[in-house]
């Protein structure tokens, strides 16, 4: 029993990370309609700057504000420079593109920071909570990594729904030439929306390396996970992407604890088959008006 | 279209003929009485080695190479081996046995190596034994404690293993739980490959029933360990034993207080190194403590050692290594770790090979001189080489330690084995080996 509560604590804290990797991706479909595959890769680097500011005695969450709004300016300008001039050619063009910008962004973080593993400090403790005697499973960064993905989810539904902002945005996304005619001016939520996504993105890149330990390569495993968590929920949906990532995490979670390690990776592709196979456009997605 | 598809053919074509050409170059052996001499000149000998200078693995590992070539600079400025000088060619293949392969390749056919000496990696080096064995290159003193390089001299002829298998290494940890802690109950803790196989093979023949939860980890999947732990946790596991490399022995202890399991600690050698471990520690925890409190959460574990670390400042041997280190370290900030020292004692080892065969240096006879005489080479290693024509396995026994302060103190002798039933003995024997006043082999 204390192993399944553990086990299950363990799993939502797991699947809050990826959700919050999720929310990045979904963030960006949602805004631009493309997948961002150097989302891990612009995380990482957003997080190095990080790293690199608390290494010299700047306070955590002075960092942690610094991470954002450097994944806030990089967003926008990859989206400027790199993306814009693919913008309007096939969809594949600009993934392909996303996919050279994780290798090169790979490529200039070992340059620039090495690559050998450094540990990276949590802004509060990382030991189990005590209750009584004995310990639960979950300790206060865990909790802290829940209330954060929570918050980010929130805002970003309130940002779609319920803001004129958000729904520009969206337009701009779904059709370009429409949205023009209308006044709103596309370029400029596009840039938004990559700047946005990186900002959530470099959110996840802080809760998954506090604590832990990072070298260039330490959000490889999030780009499949956190793909898959998106997809799971629905590329469309904040909050699918949200459960998607803590189905994905808890599920990993058992897997491991309960099986074994190896068949974790295993039962991920697992469970992305199905979904695709069962719902292809995920478990929260709207009704399929719009299908990629 | 039509000329690109033509350009790109013609490209092929070069680069085939090329490769072509190379290989053809390689096969430029200088036949000797007895045996080729491929990388020894009068004046020079060349050896390779693949590491992982980049990835997961390096932290730690790629410091070794940098002690080969100190080690090797000071012989050389000392004239040699029998007037030959000593160049040693590294090349990082990031812990990917495919890159292994490719790097091995370089250095077969471009390099033109005499031999491969340390290449580093269970998975890595498993990739090119076949390589080199098939085209007669000696593969001397591996980096890795798997049984393979020296259990099976009839296949792997040219291969000789260096430091302790895993599998004794597990036998010795073991035996010590065994009779000392009778009442604990042992969770394993093993990467997933040969290292956690061997030596959990080793640790069963004496604590079979002891052990009740076995966890494993995949070296480059998922660094959350709270499943792994909770696991132990619930199934009241006391003492985990873990085969597992120095990154993972720090995001176990992270993980274990993650959930709350507290118990006793007992890691594999490899794993185990203090300066290293405990700087990771200490920046995952706190952020800004210095590593030196870092080293003081490693208090209490226990571990393995089979040559003098940097934590035995007055040891002959590590004074060698610190006047080497002084005088030869390429960047002349950066400190002797013990993996630079176990990367100069292997150098030693190899030197002292040399010396042994004499001038007369083929392929074929560096192998022969270590199957006959490697067995009495007297160096750091706390115990004896098993080298013979029947083994190429690597140094015979290990101490349990504890660490403490950073420090390591002995809780046994040395304790001398092999693989399979072969008998646990206290032998100190090779412990008091003193290196010559030179500090070069004789």
């Amino acid at each position: 029993m204390q192993q399944f509560l553990d086990t299950t604590l363990g799993g939502l804290v797991l699947g809050a990370v990826y959700a919050a990797f999720a929310l990045a991706l979904c963030l960006i479909w949602r805004s631009t309609r493309i997948v961002n595959f150097a989302q891990a890769a612009m995380a990482m680097v957003t997080t190095y700057i990080a790293l690199t500011l608390i290494n010299a005695d700047v306070p955590y969450w002075v960092a942690f504000v610094a991470a954002i709004a450097a994944g806030f300016g990089l967003g926008a300008v990859i989206e400027r420079v790199i993306i814009r001039p693919v913008e309007g050619k096939a969809e594949l063009n600009a993934v392909i593109l996303t996919l050279g910008l994780f290798m090169v962004l790979h490529g200039l973080t070992a340059i620039t920071f090495g690559v050998q593993h450094r540990g990276f400090p949590a802004p509060v403790s990382t030991n189990a909570i005590a209750v009584g005697d004995s310990s639960i499973g979950i300790t206060p960064f865990g909790i802290l990594t829940i209330v954060v993905v929570a918050v980010v989810m929130a805002g970003l539904v309130v940002l779609f729904r319920f803001t004129d902002l958000g729904l520009r945005m969206r337009a701009a996304a779904f059709n370009g030439e429409v949205s023009r005619l209308l006044g709103v001016r596309v370029g400029r939520m596009l840039t938004l929306g990559w700047a946005l996504a990186a900002a959530v993105g470099a959110v996840a890149g802080m809760l998954i390396a506090g604590g832990d330990l990072v070298n260039p390569a330490f959000m490889d495993p999030f780009v499949i996970y956190g793909f898959i968590a998106a997809v799971l929920g629905g590329l469309d949906s904040p909050l699918g992407s949200v459960i998607g990532g803590l189905i994905l995490g808890l599920s990993l979670s058992y897997v491991t604890g309960y099986i074994g390690e190896h068949l974790a990776p295993l039962v991920a592709l697992g469970i992305l088959m199905v979904v695709l196979l069962v719902r292809p456009s995920g478990l929260f997605a709207a009704a399929a008006a719009r299908r990629v | 279209m039509r000329t690109t598809a033509r350009r790109a053919v013609q490209v092929v074509c070069v680069l085939t003929t090329a490769s072509l050409l190379a290989a053809c170059g390689a096969g430029k052996e200088r036949p000797s009485e007895e045996g080729t001499a491929v990388g020894v000149t009068d004046t020079t000998i060349k050896v390779g080695a693949h590491f992982p200078l980049t990835g997961p693995a390096a932290p730690g590992y790629s410091e070794i190479p940098s002690g080969h070539q100190a080690f090797y600079e000071y012989v050389n400025d000392a004239g040699g081996v029998h007037g030959r000088k000593i160049e040693m060619v590294v090349k990082d293949d990031a812990y990917n046995p495919t890159n292994t392969s490719a790097v091995t390749n370089d250095m077969i056919l471009q390099d033109e190596i005499f031999a491969m000496v340390a290449g580093l990696g269970t998975p890595t080096h498993r990739a090119v034994v076949q390589r080199l064995n098939d085209d007669g290159i000696p593969d001397l003193f591996v980096s890795s404690g798997s049984l393979q390089w020296g259990d099976n001299p009839e296949t792997s002829p040219m291969t000789f293993g260096w430091q302790p298998d895993y599998e004794i290494e597990g036998k010795v940890i073991g035996q010590y739980v065994a009779e000392n802690m009778p009442d604990a109950k042992v969770g394993l803790f093993l990467q997933d490959d040969d290292f956690g196989e061997d030596g959990e093979k080793g640790a069963r023949q004496f604590l079979d029933s002891q052990i009740v939860d076995v966890q494993k980890y995949t070296p480059g999947g998922s660094t959350d360990f709270s499943p792994q732990m909770s696991s132990f946790k619930s199934k009241g596991v006391d003492l985990v034993i873990g085969f597992n490399t120095p990154s993972y022995t720090a995001l176990s202890q992270i993980a274990a207080q993650g959930v709350g399991f507290k118990s006793k600690w007992f890691y594999s050698n490899v794993g185990s190194d203090p300066a290293l471990v405990g700087g990771l520690l200490a920046s995952m925890t706190k952020g800004k403590i210095p590593a030196e409190q870092g080293v003081k959460l490693m208090d209490g574990m226990m571990t393995t050692e089979y040559i003098p670390g940097v934590d035995a400042p007055d040891d002959e041997w590590v004074k060698l290594w610190q006047k080497v280190w002084d005088s030869y370290s390429k960047k002349g900030s950066e400190k002797l770790t013990n993996y630079r020292i176990y990367g100069m004692s292997q150098a030693y080892t190899f030197v002292q090979a040399l010396q042994a065969n004499g001038k007369d240096l083929t392929r074929e006879s560096i192998v022969e001189t270590i199957e006959k005489e490697g067995a009495s080479f007297e160096g750091p290693g706390l115990a004896p080489f098993r080298f013979s024509e029947d083994s190429h396995m690597g140094i015979s026994g290990v101490s349990v330690v504890e660490i403490k302060n950073g420090a390591s103190e002995p809780l046994t002798p040395v304790l001398v084995t092999d693989i399979g039933d072969a008998p646990i003995e206290e032998d100190d024997s090779a412990a008091s080996d003193a290196p010559p006043s030179s500090g070069i082999p004789e």
